[in-house]
């Protein structure tokens, strides 16, 4: 009994000592800002274990269909798409780290679509309302509305020009003329004004299309759930199947499993714990310094070192792209809204004020840890309802030059990193220099996505410490101003797309909060407008 | 509690729903998968609240129409998968030299009539159709400009005279509207 404690001890004390050196190299790295490149080797090694492994699922998968093939004789579209689908992924994986390409707005990229929406998809801004897959934006219904004539729905064209003449009484000559211009399906008919039309029994055809097509696919519900990978990343969460594909996968399985929850967890929580303890020891001594000079100084060095520290415990790689358009001057820094992860990848290079509600538990801890050495703005629930006091205090500290620059999310609520929603307009009312940053998260190596309804803080950092990795790219956008005849809502679009274009995003015109809310009365009331306005009455 | 919700479709059971609806087995996991995120419950079957939920939905004019669509058959207040894919069979596009299921053009038009006909009895009437664009331009227009607007198309429509529409006036009317592209739903996979 004896002998096996000294042996324990042993073998304690001597996978102790690396263990202390990695911790302690570890920490100096974070301290003096440099990194050695380890990150960056375990992710290449990942990609290639992912490229492999994505390899032997399409075999296997191949093997599969060909062995049960007489089942499935379907000439549709059909189940081959499914191979080809995952091929698509190579070219991905060398593409990693720059956004998907220019996503069409609207149309949904989150992992692959189920249907292709050709017809009317509603906004809560009926304005944006998508008539047609080809055409997404809103100047269509305001050329028409240029020439007086109220907006046409293109689906009455596409009737009426195919086939002829309808008995729709006096108007029906000039529709007839206005129709055989309007022959083809494609989004040029839009640019026809068409008259205020009759009713006729076929016009709910599309409203009922739009509201089944919503029920199989929409854009809104998907971005409050993880995105979709197209392909397995070796790791049981993402894997809706759970079946069995072959006895390599297995094993590479099982050896990641070992390697994540038995070497790289404890590591990582002896990091963030480390972490946890320098922010705490730092901003209480920095809290007692009593020149603001130098205490701003000494804040912004602690700073740095904690959220590298941080950082590195969640085996973090961030891309910098454009670090010239970092803030370095106060201003307010406007970010899309994945995790509250985004901010640790964000003060890993420069530091910010906080702005956000103040939180119990954990994160609460954080903040008042924080708000001992700069000056952040943490808000009562009941405060957040009044939108002057946040304004003012965001005007006093922006005002005041010493200050650094604010980082706040627009958007509220963590939305899954494929989309951006709207911005609410209070930052931008400011009257101050906006610095946009994007960020895209790689879901590949690890699903930053805060899902706050299904999971507690402290369950998603142990999901995100027993990920592979956290991949990210931020991306620093030129400085924006609002223009003199511009007001808040249009300057906050103006910024989002400009997101969403840098981060491969799509930009949706719909509001975050209805991950937690119904959608509003007055949204429906506006699409019962628009019908009405098209709609001819004696 | 039997009625737990497995995260995947057995064999036979998808087989089952290939087999009544036409979907392939692709589209039968995927929309699966869209009706377990749906239900949040978690309960196996989706309620009314569940699928108003979706904002787009919850905006749409017909929203409520729509709902009622899926919970007709005497099911009560929670349809389970089947139900649901019964009915979203309807928008299938109409392939030629393939089983039509629940797609054929006269199965969508019967969709579309059961929106207008509240009381299901088998005819629109002039109340029923007044409802209904009541529904679609909310208070912007006056009932009486909508009641003569519903006469007019009652008129146009009725061929024998009893001032409601059948299902077969309905489908007369709707001769000329191009049915399958309107009712169709593209699926891509």
């Amino acid at each position: 009994m004896a002998l096996f404690g000294t042996l324990l001890s042993i073998s304690g004390s001597l996978l102790l000592t690396p263990l202390l050196l990695i911790v302690l190299v570890i920490l100096f790295l974070a301290s003096i800002g440099k990194s050695v490149g380890v990150r960056r080797l375990y992710v290449k090694t990942l990609l290639a274990l992912f490229e492999y492994g994505r390899q032997h699922i399409e075999i296997a998968n191949k093997q599969k269909r060909l062995s049960d093939d007489s089942g499935f004789n379907s000439e549709d579209e059909g189940d081959n798409k499914r191979i080809r689908s995952t091929s698509e992924t190579s070219e991905e994986s060398q593409q990693r780290g720059r956004p998907k390409g220019h996503h069409r707005n609207g149309s949904i990229k989150n992992g692959v679509s189920l249907i292709q929406r050709e017809d009317l998809i509603l906004a809560p801004d009926p304005c944006h309302n998508k008539s047609d897959h080809n055409h997404r934006d809103s100047s269509a219904p305001r050329t028409s509305n240029i020439r007086s004539h109220s907006v046409g729905a293109p689906t009455r064209n596409a009737a009426n020009s195919a086939k002829g003449a309808s008995e729709k009484g006096d108007n029906s000559e000039q529709e007839d003329e206005i129709d055989s211009l309007a022959l083809d399906k494609d989004h040029r008919k839009l640019s026809f004004e068409t008259l205020k039309q009759e009713f006729e029994l076929s016009d709910c055809l599309t409203y009922i299309k739009a509201g089944v097509e919503a029920i199989i696919e929409d854009e809104v519900t998907q971005c409050f759930e993880a995105e979709e990978l197209r392909s397995w990343n070796l790791l049981t969460r993402t894997n809706r199947h759970y079946e069995f594909i072959s006895w390599r996968l297995t094993v590479i399985w099982m050896l990641g499993f070992i390697v994540r929850y038995l070497f790289l967890l404890p590591l990582r929580v002896t990091i963030c714990f480390v972490g946890f303890l320098w922010m705490a020891i730092s901003t209480s001594l920095i809290s007692l310094v009593p020149s603001r000079r130098v205490r701003r100084v000494l804040n912004q060095h602690a700073m740095l070192i904690t959220f590298r520290l941080y950082a590195r415990s969640f085996s973090a790689v961030i891309d910098v792209h454009n670090p010239q358009f970092m803030p370095r001057s106060n201003g307010i820094c406007v970010a899309n809204h994945t995790t509250p992860v985004d901010i640790v990848m964000l003060a890993t290079n420069s530091c910010f004020s906080l702005i956000g509600q103040r939180h119990n538990g954990f994160l609460g801890l954080l903040q008042r840890a924080l708000a001992r050495a700069s000056s952040h703005i943490w808000f009562e629930r009941s405060e957040v309802k009044d939108r002057e006091v946040v304004t003012k205090r965001l005007q006093q500290h922006v005002s005041d030059p010493e200050n650094p620059p604010i980082l706040i999310f627009p958007e509220g609520t963590c939305i899954n990193n494929t989309s951006v929603m709207q911005f609410k307009k209070g930052s931008f009312e400011v009257g101050s220099v906006i610095y946009p940053v994007a960020i895209k998260y790689d879901p590949k190596f690890g699903d930053a996505f805060w899902n706050s309804s299904k999971y507690s803080m402290m369950q998603y950092l142990y999901m995100m410490m027993t990920s592979w990795a956290i991949v990210c790219d931020v991306w620093y956008l030129p400085p924006m101003t609002q223009e003199p005849d511009e007001n808040a809502v249009d300057f906050a679009s103006r910024v989002k797309s400009v997101i969403a274009t840098q981060g491969g995003l799509v930009d949706l015109m719909w509001d975050g909060q209805l991950k937690r809310m119904q959608a509003k009365k007055e949204w429906k009331e506006r699409q019962q407008e628009e019908f009405s306005k098209r709609l001819k009455v004696e | 509690m039997g009625n737990t919700s497995s995260l995947l479709l057995r064999e036979d059971e998808i087989a089952q729903i290939q087999e009544k609806t036409g979907f392939t087995p692709n589209q039968i996991e995927r929309l699966y998968s869209r009706f377990t995120s749906l239900d949040r419950g978690n309960c196996g079957t989706l309620s009314r609240e569940d699928l108003l939920r979706i904002p787009e939905l919850a905006i749409n004019p017909l929203g409520d129409r729509i709902v009622h669509a899926f919970f007709q058959e005497g099911t009560g207040d929670s349809i389970n998968f089947l139900q649901f894919m019964q009915v979203l069979a309807h928008f299938r596009p109409i392939k030629k030299n393939k089983d039509l299921k629940l797609n054929s053009r006269e199965q969508k038009l019967k969709f579309a009539f059961k929106m207008y006909d509240l009381d299901s009895d088998g005819k629109i009437s002039r109340d029923e159709l007044l409802a209904i664009l009541q529904m679609m331009v909310g208070s912007n227009i006056s009932e009486e400009q909508l009641t003569s607007i519903a006469e007019r198309t009652i008129f146009e429509a009725d061929q024998d005279g009893d001032q409601m529409i059948s299902f077969a006036e309905f489908c007369n009317a709707l001769e000329r509207t191009d049915v399958e592209q309107k009712m169709s739903i593209r699926f891509l996979n």
